[in-house]
């Protein structure tokens, strides 16, 4: 396959896998660089003749209706939506990387009664769509059996994104669980531990590169959360930036660099902890499957 | 009463879900200080047995007993021992001076004895200037030797060993079986040792026990396999090149006996004063055993015709593959000549047999006729 | 292969792990027990029960009339048939976009991190994002695919792209499969290389050029790969809401399922109906697992 002519196609064909990933994102950084009237203008223009930050400023300080074309942004507003993401990325992600670790030990070693079971029970509840489980949740949340109604709080959200991420986490783990030597373990039974200073001393270390992988994509799955904080919050408590930014999305008008500058700034974290952690979440990825 | 540093195992069986017999009523003791060599082909339920002696596989039947101490249904960490996997299953994480601390840690040793144990088994093992690196940068010689001295500085009561030199080269192999020897003898404590390698049982055991589809064939000192080999999957197991095994026939002939092979008769006028239980084979078939080494081609004894098949020189000495004429073909009997033997590919010629040293065998129990 | 501690009874190493075992798994099984399972026993409840007073009835149990209601609407038939077209969209171009990169990226070669590291930023991004960054594409007054074809005088007039007909849905397919193609090229990236040199070798011996070899062998021998990328690309497609939203909100043209359920129960208030069209979207899903499930069974060699 190395004669010209493939390596020409396959030079396109690179090419266009670049363009086609960055392209958009490329155009979304040059719209947030615009003006109103540069997105409007005609013949288009791709890169603004006249960059600017102002599509930012509106964002974060705050427009009036008028400036702003339709879209209206209170100071202080978005940022806080981010912040919240962060947060509910952050604890969820944690939660579910204790969970997750523990079960599919359990599961993947422990091999104990019932694991088959267990197992099926988190595989099957992945392929069901979260959006059946959605309206009831609202009420659930609104109406728990201790405590104060959960909607609109992020500890309600964490509950959910832990709820509803952990299957798939137990199960990529499980799959490097399986896959890993017993011996480390077992010698550590045998040097003194009791099957938890075992867990916990060795066994977590020798998982570390794979837990690393999918903290990884379960902060990308929380980040992109959509429908679920659509559903279940209202006010700034806890709306993330995903419910946030269609916010901007004007009914009949759309003010262009402001919406562009809240997507540059939502896909900013997990672009760089997609580039950061790369390898590992390609391996994991294409490793399970 | 109470023996000091043995392990003990009483008819320990292992029954596997789905009907497999793993173990089969085992029973062996590793006196102090022995070094014992469990052997036997793959499947033959030897490391099955190690595990259950060391608590990482339950026990369906039988007792086992560390020092006179029941053990059976204890955790691993409760039995003091400790073991020394195939692949060395080191702390890939922990430098190669805490994975050898780290049972000393568990034990909430103080830690300058820990810094004394581990020092001096990294002196025994020549592991101190590697000391402070990691598993991934060793090589696997030295991965072994840490995995030794992660066994070591525990001063368990006993060894276990899983085959630990079947990852390495041949010639580290060499190496290490004396190292392994060396340092055992060093800390004197009963080892169970576990391989499929009989050269590896046979130069190291001080008793060696073969095991086959999870029973005990035969359990004694090296030469007690190797002369009173008590079946013939024992004789056909140890030694190297393998014992020859071949149908024969037992005829009366005066008041001795004659041993009918292929086409060779061989006069064996003694053989039923010194095997009194031939005298209920006369006229039936057994089975012959012939050691490699046992061939001459002086004319000093029995002879056989042969035609030899093929020759593999080693330098010191002639391995000849030859057919016995009226035999089966592609029977070959395997030999170990001198060298200045004077054979040929293809050629035909005589072999002998001291008919003293000729192995009887049931054709269908395989046991010994003696 | 690792061997598993087997549990016998009556033995405190064997119970020392049971309790362990359980331990740790009861955290997630009370999380999924408490916000999916019950839930969702809660929700078929109510998609079982009348949506009571406000709805000018009775509140009680009505059986699966609600479902014989949705499946009934007009509305809801037409969202049914929208997510079939934007399944059968995504997963076709998944699987032929997906195979294709795979292929080009198969290969070691120089930058090929740095396109992979590219190539999963769409999959990083949230699906709403992905939504905003193509909505200035499609914007009928100046969206930047009405220029470039205006341009191009492809066409004299902006083209009102998400309005009307039958293109908003393949519009929004792509959106979607912008950020799914990713995922859907890992899974062959991974059965690539799971396809062992010396076949091609052996074929190429035969006298097998790239194509005979791409159609005969890697074909073949990507079945499972396909069958996953089938299973992940439906569930996906089927449950597309978040670039629906983004780009065209609930207009009746684009809607999917999950988008009128979202309409039905919280803009008209009608709990009822919606759970019982959510949970007719989660049998189809679950049905389409199960036949996916079977034939990559069947599939693998």
């Amino acid at each position: 396959m190395t004669s010209p002519g493939w390596r020409m196609a396959k030079l396109v064909a690179v090419l266009a896998i670049i363009v086609w990933s960055l392209g958009p994102i490329l155009i979304g950084v040059s719209t947030s660089l615009s003006t109103q009237r540069e997105v409007n203008a005609i013949p288009t223009r791709w890169v603004p003749h006249h960059p600017t930050l102002q599509a930012y400023h509106d964002l974060l300080g705050g427009t009036s209706n008028q400036r702003a074309g339709g879209t209206v942004t209170e100071a202080g507003t978005f940022t806080r939506s981010i912040y919240n993401s962060a947060i509910l990325s952050a604890v969820s992600t944690s939660f579910i990387l204790i969970f997750a670790t523990m079960a599919a030990y359990a599961v993947g070693r422990l091999r104990f009664k019932l694991g088959g079971a267990v197992l099926a029970l988190l595989v099957g509840t992945m392929i069901v769509p979260i959006f059946v489980v959605v309206v009831s949740l609202f009420k659930v949340l609104a109406e728990p059996p201790v405590g104060p109604s959960l909607i609109d709080t992020k500890g309600g959200l964490v509950l959910v994104f832990i709820a509803t991420l952990t299957p798939l986490a137990t199960w990529l783990l499980y799959t490097q669980v399986r896959e890993m030597p017993t011996e480390p373990e077992e010698a550590a039974l045998i040097d003194g531990c009791s099957r938890w200073k075992a867990f916990v001393r060795i066994v977590v270390p020798q998982m570390s590169s794979g837990i690393a992988a999918v903290a990884a994509i379960m902060m990308l799955s929380v980040w992109g959360e959509f429908l679920i904080p659509l559903l279940l919050t209202q006010t700034m408590n806890a709306k993330p930036v995903t419910v946030q930014i269609t916010e901007y999305v004007g009914k009949y008008t759309t003010n262009y660099p402001i919406l562009a500058a809240a997507g540059v700034l939502a896909l900013i974290p997990p672009a760089l902890l997609a580039l950061a952690l790369n390898k590992r979440i390609t391996g994991m990825l294409a490793g399970s499957s | 009463m109470t023996a000091t540093g043995t392990i003990t195992l009483e008819s320990v069986t292992k029954h596997f879900p789905g009907g497999v017999v793993a173990v089969d009523d085992l029973s062996l003791e590793v006196q102090p200080g022995e070094f014992m060599v469990l052997v036997g082909p793959s499947g033959c339920g030897k490391t099955t047995a190690l595990r259950m002696v060391a608590g990482l596989e339950p026990v369906t039947d039988g007792q086992i007993r560390i020092n006179d101490r029941v053990v059976t249904k204890l955790p691993p960490r409760d039995r003091d021992i400790a073991m020394v996997f195939q692949n060395y299953a080191l702390y890939a994480h922990m430098t190669v001076r805490n994975n050898m601390a780290f049972g000393l840690k568990m034990a909430r040793m103080p830690k300058d004895e820990i810094r004394r144990r581990v020092d001096e088994a990294a002196v025994m093992l020549g592991l101190t200037e590697l000391l402070n690196r990691k598993p991934r940068q060793l090589s696997g010689g030295q991965r072994q030797r840490v995995a030794m001295g992660r066994a070591i500085v525990r001063e368990p009561s006993a060894f276990l060993m899983d085959e630990p030199l079947s990852n390495l080269d041949a010639k580290l192999r060499v190496e290490m079986r004396g190292e392994i020897i060396r340092v055992q003898r060093r800390i004197a404590a009963p080892t169970l040792y576990v391989t499929h390698d009989q050269t590896e049982a046979m130069t190291m055991g001080d008793r060696v026990a073969i095991l086959r589809d999870g029973l005990l064939q035969q359990l004694g000192t090296p030469d007690q396999v190797y002369d009173h080999p008590v079946n013939a999957f024992v004789a056909g197991f140890i030694g190297s090149p393998s014992m020859n095994l071949l149908p024969a026939g037992l005829e009366a002939d005066g008041d001795g006996c004659a041993i009918t092979v292929g086409g060779a008769r061989l006069a064996a006028p003694k053989l039923l004063e010194h095997r009194p239980s031939l005298r209920g084979y006369l006229g039936k078939p057994v089975t012959l055993g012939i050691r490699p080494e046992d061939f001459g081609t002086d004319g000093d004894g029995g002879e056989i015709e042969v035609t030899v098949s093929r020759l593999e020189s080693l330098g010191s000495e002639l391995v000849a593959y030859l057919a016995p004429a009226g035999m089966a073909a592609d029977t070959l009997l395997t030999a170990r000549l001198e060298r200045r033997a004077s054979l040929a590919e293809g050629g035909a010629t005589r072999v002998n047999v001291d008919v003293d040293r000729l192995y009887f065998f049931d054709p269908e129990s395989g046991a010994a006729l003696t | 292969m690792p061997k598993p501690w087997n549990r016998r009874g009556g033995n405190r190493a064997a119970r020392e792990t049971q309790i362990l075992g359980w331990l740790f798994v009861i955290p997630s099984l009370i999380a999924v027990a408490a916000l999916v399972l019950y839930p969702m026993a809660h929700g078929w409840w109510q998609s079982m029960n009348s949506g009571g007073f406000l709805f000018g009835e009775k509140p009680g149990y009505v059986g699966l009339r609600n479902y014989r209601d949705v499946i009934n609407d007009p509305v809801s038939r037409e969202a049914m048939t929208h997510t079939l077209w934007y399944v059968l969209l995504a997963v076709s171009l998944e699987l032929v976009l997906g195979i294709l990169v795979a292929v080009t990226l198969h290969r070691v070669f120089r930058g090929r991190g740095f396109v992979l590291a590219v190539l999963i930023l769409p999959w990083a991004l949230p699906s709403v994002v992905s939504g905003v960054l193509w909505k200035r594409v499609f914007d009928p007054d100046n969206g930047l695919l009405n220029s470039l074809l205006m341009q191009l005088h492809i066409i004299s007039q902006p083209h009102v792209w998400l309005a009307a007909g039958r293109g908003p849905i393949v519009y929004i397919t792509l959106v979607h499969v912008w950020g799914v193609l990713p995922l859907v090229s890992l899974i062959f990236l991974a059965g690539l290389q799971s396809i062992p040199d010396e076949v091609y070798s052996a074929s190429a011996v035969d006298g097998a050029g790239p194509w005979r070899q791409f159609r005969h062998i890697t074909l073949p021998l990507l079945r499972p790969s396909m069958a996953i990328a089938l299973t992940v690309g439906t569930l996906l497609a089927i449950s597309i809401f978040d670039e629906i939203y983004v780009l065209n909100g609930t207009a009746l043209n684009t809607r999917s399922i999950l988008i009128q359920v979202y309409n039905t129960t919280f803009a008209q208030a009608d709990f009822a109906h919606g759970t019982a069209l959510a949970f007719l979207l989660a049998a189809i899903t679950a049905v389409l697992g199960a036949l996916y499930a079977i034939a990559l069974r069947r599939s693998t060699v």
